[in-house]
């Protein structure tokens, strides 16, 4: 069915490629963005067995050292920014009517639009707040820690998790922004379900809700789990057995000294600003981004 | 309820006059406005006699003469789809909207709009051209010719015929596509000079570039199913996958929530999505 085309534009590119666009959009939502969110909040949730277990973890991310920022590159943010920009545009294509017809299935419909909006804006403030967005020094000095963000070092990642989170402004926005995100992917796998043609009845796809339901409810106990250990973390403690695995670790030789990727106050004194971090080698954080 | 009868309770109920509020549009392109009607009440009407009696008296609740109310209605017993409004914010035919129902529900007054997603005619009237562009789209036909006998054809199964029979149903009266909230309006203002084939190739262009809708792609499912519709399958899946076909369905569902024939929707969609996930598989990698 040919017809004629807007001349211009991005969204006249996203009309004519419509299906193979919006398959993709289904499926970076489930692979790679679903699939690396899920075991995101679990890494984190092993801050609950204390910052030892969880640095224990960070380091493993980390450890995959200069290709970090490929991995992260090409399986985490442009996957996230594909579905966001696309989710967008999709979502502004339709018209909500729940008043009119406020029917379970159109309340998930509009949900799932407004989750989308919320986990757009809380994973594009979150990798801000806590990782930085880009580890060039210029970006770092002059942007992200004047405005107080780029919080996360690896090598201290409990304690500096912890002081990111002091207060309780950051801590609702994360809360809001965990049950956002778990709604989006639980509801989201029930309707990719009915776009890949995997449940077809609706006997089927309501097992499929109940199986969404229980994985989506889960997934946001693990994710609130991991932000009440992070609140409950003590500090001091932590930085304590930062060092000590930080030291062991770079006297056996498994890792270069590297004081840009710990806390602020471990910093050689004669660098100009010593209580920014400065992560300049191609070795950012990615665990908890 | 256990006391009285049935007739004293139905007795009790019955209103002297009917309150009716119309939302108006006196043609295409023109601003809609509300109108207030009374009419008399008797026993088993439906909407469209509510309507006929609006018409015969064309005077306002208070008074004032107006045009007659204009609406759409065909076979009366809802296999026609023509009638379709929405009434008290529901979308669905008129003929079988009863007036004695529509009183439980709410008692005051009966609340009468044209469907949402379909260019005003006048009134109650609306330009359902577009469903039946879809179908057009979607090539929703078997593909026979010819006036000579084909001979049997071949048998199908008990299991095809209760999977397909409901989806034959389809009267395409276009409640799916108004309550869907992927389906957007689409409505063209005939420009100066502009003759009816070109705005006809215009809207019909403009058409072709929205959301296909449940009842298309429900049909497209029923024809590829057909022994013989078969023979178009990939035409059909082609035509899902086009623009403006199955991946702008959004699922809300309310397609089938508000289907009159409660024609399973969604596992048509859902079994279409599963043909184009199949058939795009195929055309990457069996060539």
């Amino acid at each position: 069915m040919t017809s004629a085309q807007p001349s211009s534009s991005i969204g006249s590119f996203l009309h004519r490629n419509d299906f193979l666009v919006r398959r993709l959009h289904s499926l970076s939502g489930l692979v790679p963005v679903g699939a690396y969110m899920t075991v995101h909040l679990l890494v984190n949730a092993s801050i609950l067995n204390g910052a030892a277990a969880f640095q224990k973890n960070v380091n493993a991310i980390h450890d995959l050292g200069a290709i970090l920022p490929v991995v992260e590159w090409t399986f985490i943010f442009l996957p996230i920014i594909f579905h966001a920009v696309v989710g967008i545009w999709i979502a502004s294509s339709g018209k909500s009517n729940t008043a009119q017809y406020s029917f379970t299935g159109n309340r998930r419909y509009s949900m799932q639009r407004l989750t989308g909006y919320l986990a757009f804006i809380f994973i594009f403030v979150h990798v801000f707040h806590l990782h930085g967005w880009f580890h060039a020094q210029w970006w770092l000095s002059n942007v992200a820690e004047p405005l107080g963000m780029a919080q996360f070092r690896p090598y201290s990642a409990a304690s500096t998790l912890a002081a990111a989170m002091t207060g309780f402004v950051w801590p609702i926005f994360y809360a809001a922004g965990i049950i956002a995100c778990c709604y989006h992917l639980a509801n989201g796998i029930w309707t990719a379900g009915i776009t890949w043609g995997v449940w077809l009845t609706p006997a089927a796809q309501k097992r499929a809700t109940v199986a969404c339901t229980v994985f989506g409810v889960a997934l946001t106990v693990v994710g609130l789990s991991a932000l009440g250990g992070v609140k409950t973390t003590n500090i001091k403690e932590a930085e304590a057995v930062e060092t000590a695995i930080y030291e062991s670790r770079v006297q056996t030789g498994e890792i270069k000294p590297n004081e840009h990727k710990r806390a602020g106050d471990h910093h050689e004194p004669k660098l100009p600003v010593p209580e920014i971090g400065q992560v300049i080698e191609a070795a950012p954080i990615s665990g908890n981004n | 309820m256990i006391a009285a009868t049935p007739e004293v309770a139905k007795e009790r109920r019955k209103p002297q006059k009917i309150n009716v509020r119309i939302l108006r549009q006196d043609a295409p392109g023109k601003p809609q406005y509300w109108e207030r009607h009374q009419v008399d009440y008797e026993p088993d009407m439906n909407v469209i006699s509510v309507l006929q009696k609006v018409a015969a008296q064309s005077k306002t609740s208070d008074g004032s003469a107006v045009a007659p109310v204009s609406w759409d209605c065909g076979c009366l017993e809802e296999v026609c789809g023509s009638c379709t409004m929405v009434i008290n914010g529901r979308v669905r035919q008129s003929c079988s909207a009863l007036v004695d129902r529509l009183l439980e529900q709410a008692p005051e007054e009966i609340e009468l709009r044209p469907m949402n997603k379909f260019p005003v005619v006048r009134d109650l009237m609306v330009d359902r051209s577009r469903l039946f562009r879809a179908l057009q789209r979607v090539k929703a036909w078997v593909p026979v010719d010819g006036y000579y006998d084909m001979g049997a054809g071949p048998k199908i199964s008990r299991d095809d015929q209760e999977r397909d029979y409901p989806l034959s149903q389809c009267m395409s009266c276009g409640c799916c596509l108004d309550a869907c909230p992927q389906f957007t309006k689409i409505e063209l203002q005939r420009q100066p000079n502009e003759s009816e084939d070109d705005l006809k190739k215009r809207r019909n262009e403009a058409y072709d570039e929205g959301f296909v809708g449940p009842h298309a792609i429900s049909q497209a499912m029923l024809f590829n199913s057909n022994p013989v519709g078969k023979n178009m399958a990939d035409e059909r899946l082609e035509a899902l996958m086009a623009p403006g076909g199955i991946q702008a369905c959004g699922n809300a569902q309310n397609c089938v929530s508000v289907c009159p024939k409660q024609i399973p929707l969604t596992t048509s969609i859902a079994r279409a999505g599963r043909a184009v996930t199949v058939y795009a598989l195929k055309k990457i990698f069996d060539r």
